[in-house]
């Protein structure tokens, strides 16, 4: 029995090979080979389920690719000791033969690994990406395929972790990578046109906090010339930051821009705008203030007791919160209760978020 | 006794007999779809929906989470992206994803904290070799000077190197030469990356990274590594037999003389001399961490 269905098996690798299937499995003689070929196979009927709303396999029904399992890497099993030289750089070993793949496929996939690797780390680190950078440690003598290789990366990040890669500088050829899913509260202020004012805004709201919670059109603008934004001054990234923290961020309710009470000459203030209170909290802005200057949020204690006292009040306002959620729940309408407690996942996953942020 | 092996939660690949295929791969080779009858046991490459994709997200950014803290962002998940979804049971949950993440050789490993029991999850790179993933970032003293300390570490009998030890190796560094107060900064980098924990100027290996490096740490020091009397898997720290050496993890040490009088080694049956630290039980630590949820994190803590 063994034999009818391994040759049957291997009819059926035969013939997916020609159909761009994983190529490595022709020929193979070891126990570990036909492991292998279990493993992938494995993964075929995948390609006639439905792919709408739901990602089901990461080779993607159409594309013309072979998957990251490679033979470089499809040579690494868990317990086999010899796998760790295997998928670094050398090129695939000529022990299967390639019938219809060019033989570069192999490394490439390797490249589309390791760039995964590499893109997820800078997305934990919140790091932008260089194309340089990418270039220099990942993609090194396959030059002639970066577009090739970050595509595919950047496929397998949009379609496993959600994050979308987008670019910042088309000139200087910086990306970030951004959660494209709808509707996560993830801790940060959220951006829909793609454009990263987070930095930007945190660094007001600090401003702001760290003046007493109020903090004049000049104290700002000291601040934000320090980072090289200038009144009046287009920058590549935000455009005119006047019109930003003026009129963009204030129409989004982020900031709150007002004329100083009796000012003569009117000059003007900045306060946190209510979606700012929503979406974040003193201690997360302290904490982005503490990180910028490389250390932490107790360095300014005057703040930081400031911050711990705000913390205090949303944790006391949150317990009420769910209190009256119980309470009410059997009262109302499910979908209301369902929308109270998503604000208030949204609290748990920022606070989680922001205990993380001490990184 | 039960032995307290730090399973990844999806079962190993190669559990059906290497050359015999089963029925269910081979329907799956014919390019038919398993009929559900056949999808139970053996493992099912799972199917990505916004639920995944934000636990992943999240899960990343924390590094290590605790497996209490790893339920509610699941069911954080579930609540954001699905609602009215059943939230499935975590042990399928993470096997599902991991099915997905096999072939970009990432996986979802879970273990548990030498220390004190902790069961723990990260997110790790497998393909790669350990300490040259983390190669992107570092400078090649950098990364010297982590694998002194590595090296410090496995060798040593309580699975810590102090800092001066770590600071003296600083001249034979490969690379840019180095002077002891910028080594001070590196093993500083070290620790905010998860990759080092310092208790009381002693550097021993973070529980991250013992999940990722651990075979790494195996294949290049298959000597000097210490390994675990019950759960077979790398030690670091833990208590040994004076005896005849066999060592064993606090946590396994925890399990396996539950409730035992007279403890005595699994080896030698020499009576046992340390002291029998208490089983982790998560209930407990739910009810105390509650009532001192603004206390700073417990020394001992290793995340």
């Amino acid at each position: 029995m063994p034999r009818g269905k391994k040759s049957k098996l291997r009819a059926h690798e035969k013939r997916h090979q020609a159909q761009e299937e994983p190529e490595n499995l022709v020929g193979v003689q070891a126990t570990e080979g036909v492991r292998e070929e279990f493993r992938s196979s494995s993964s075929l009927p995948l390609k006639s389920l439905p792919a709408a709303g739901s990602y089901s396999n990461p080779q993607g029904p159409q594309r013309a690719t072979s998957t990251a399992t490679t033979t470089a890497a499809v040579s690494y099993t868990r317990s086999n000791e010899g796998a760790k030289d295997q998928v670094e750089e050398r090129p695939r070993s000529s022990q299967a033969q390639p019938i219809t793949e060019p033989f570069h496929r192999g490394p490439l996939d390797e490249k589309v690994v390791t760039l995964v690797h590499y893109l997820l780390y800078k997305y934990k680190m919140k790091e932008p990406i260089t194309k340089a950078d990418m270039l220099r440690k990942v993609i090194q003598t396959h030059r002639n395929h970066f577009h090739q290789i970050l595509k595919r990366a950047s496929e397998h990040l949009e379609l496993v972790f959600g994050l979308d890669m987008k670019e910042v500088d088309p000139n200087r050829h910086i990306y970030i990578l951004v959660n494209k899913l709808e509707g996560s509260y993830d801790g940060r202020l959220s951006d829909d046109r793609g454009v990263p004012k987070t930095g930007l805004l945190m660094t007001v709201l600090g401003v702001i906090f760290t003046k007493g919670n109020c903090a004049t059109e000049e104290q700002v603008w000291q601040t934000l010339n320090v980072i090289g934004l200038y009144e009046g001054r287009k920058h590549f990234i935000f455009g005119e930051p006047r019109k930003l923290i003026t009129k963009d961020l204030v129409k989004e309710n982020y900031l709150e821009y007002r004329q100083v009470p009796n000012s003569d000459p009117a000059c003007y203030e900045f306060l946190w705008g209510p979606r700012a209170h929503a979406e974040t909290s003193k201690m997360k802005v302290l904490e982005f203030l503490a990180k910028v200057h490389n250390t932490v949020p107790s360095a300014f204690p005057f703040w930081y007791e400031e911050a711990l006292r705000d913390e205090e009040e949303r944790a006391r306002a949150r317990a009420a919160a769910t209190a009256h959620t119980a309470a009410t729940a059997s009262a109302h309408s499910s979908a209301m209760a369902r929308a109270h407690s998503r604000a208030m996942d949204g609290a748990c996953s920022r606070a989680m978020a922001s205990s993380s942020s001490h990184l | 006794m039960g032995a307290p092996r730090p399973p990844s939660p999806r079962p190993e690949g190669g559990a059906e007999a290497a050359f015999l295929p089963s029925p269910r791969t081979v329907w799956a080779a014919l390019g038919r779809l398993v009929p559900s009858y056949m999808q139970g046991s053996t493992r099912r490459v799972g199917i990505m929906t916004d639920v995944h994709r934000r636990f992943l997200q999240l899960l990343m950014t924390h590094g290590v989470l605790e497996e209490w803290d790893v339920k509610r962002l699941q069911k954080h998940c579930y609540k954001v992206h699905d609602c009215n979804a059943t939230v499935e049971k975590l042990e399928d949950f993470i096997n599902n994803i991991n099915s997905v993440l096999e072939s970009l050789y990432i996986e979802i490993k879970k273990g548990v904290t030498e220390d004190d029991g902790r069961p723990i999850y990260a997110l790790v790179n497998l393909a790669t070799t350990s300490v040259s993933k983390m190669a992107s970032d570092f400078a090649e003293n950098e990364l010297d000077l982590f694998r002194k300390a590595l090296e410090l570490i496995i060798d040593s009998e309580t699975g810590f190197a102090s800092s001066t030890n770590i600071l003296n190796l600083v001249d034979q560094l490969k690379g840019k030469k180095m002077r002891k107060k910028e080594a001070e900064q590196v093993l500083q980098k070290f620790v905010q990356h998860k990759w080092l924990v310092e208790k009381e100027g002693e550097f021993t290996l973070h529980c991250r990274a013992i999940l990722e490096m651990e075979q790494y740490i195996r294949e290049t020091y298959p000597d000097a590594v210490k390994v675990c009397n019950i759960c077979h898997s790398l030690l670091i720290q833990g208590q040994s037999c004076e005896t005849c050496g066999i060592k064993m993890h606090l946590p396994c040490v925890a399990k396996y003389f539950q409730s035992n009088s007279e403890p005595r080694c699994p080896h030698c049956n020499d009576y046992w001399p340390h002291e029998i630290p208490e089983v982790f039980d998560p209930e407990k630590e739910r009810e105390a961490g509650i009532s001192k949820s603004n206390k700073k994190p417990l020394r001992s803590r290793q995340h």
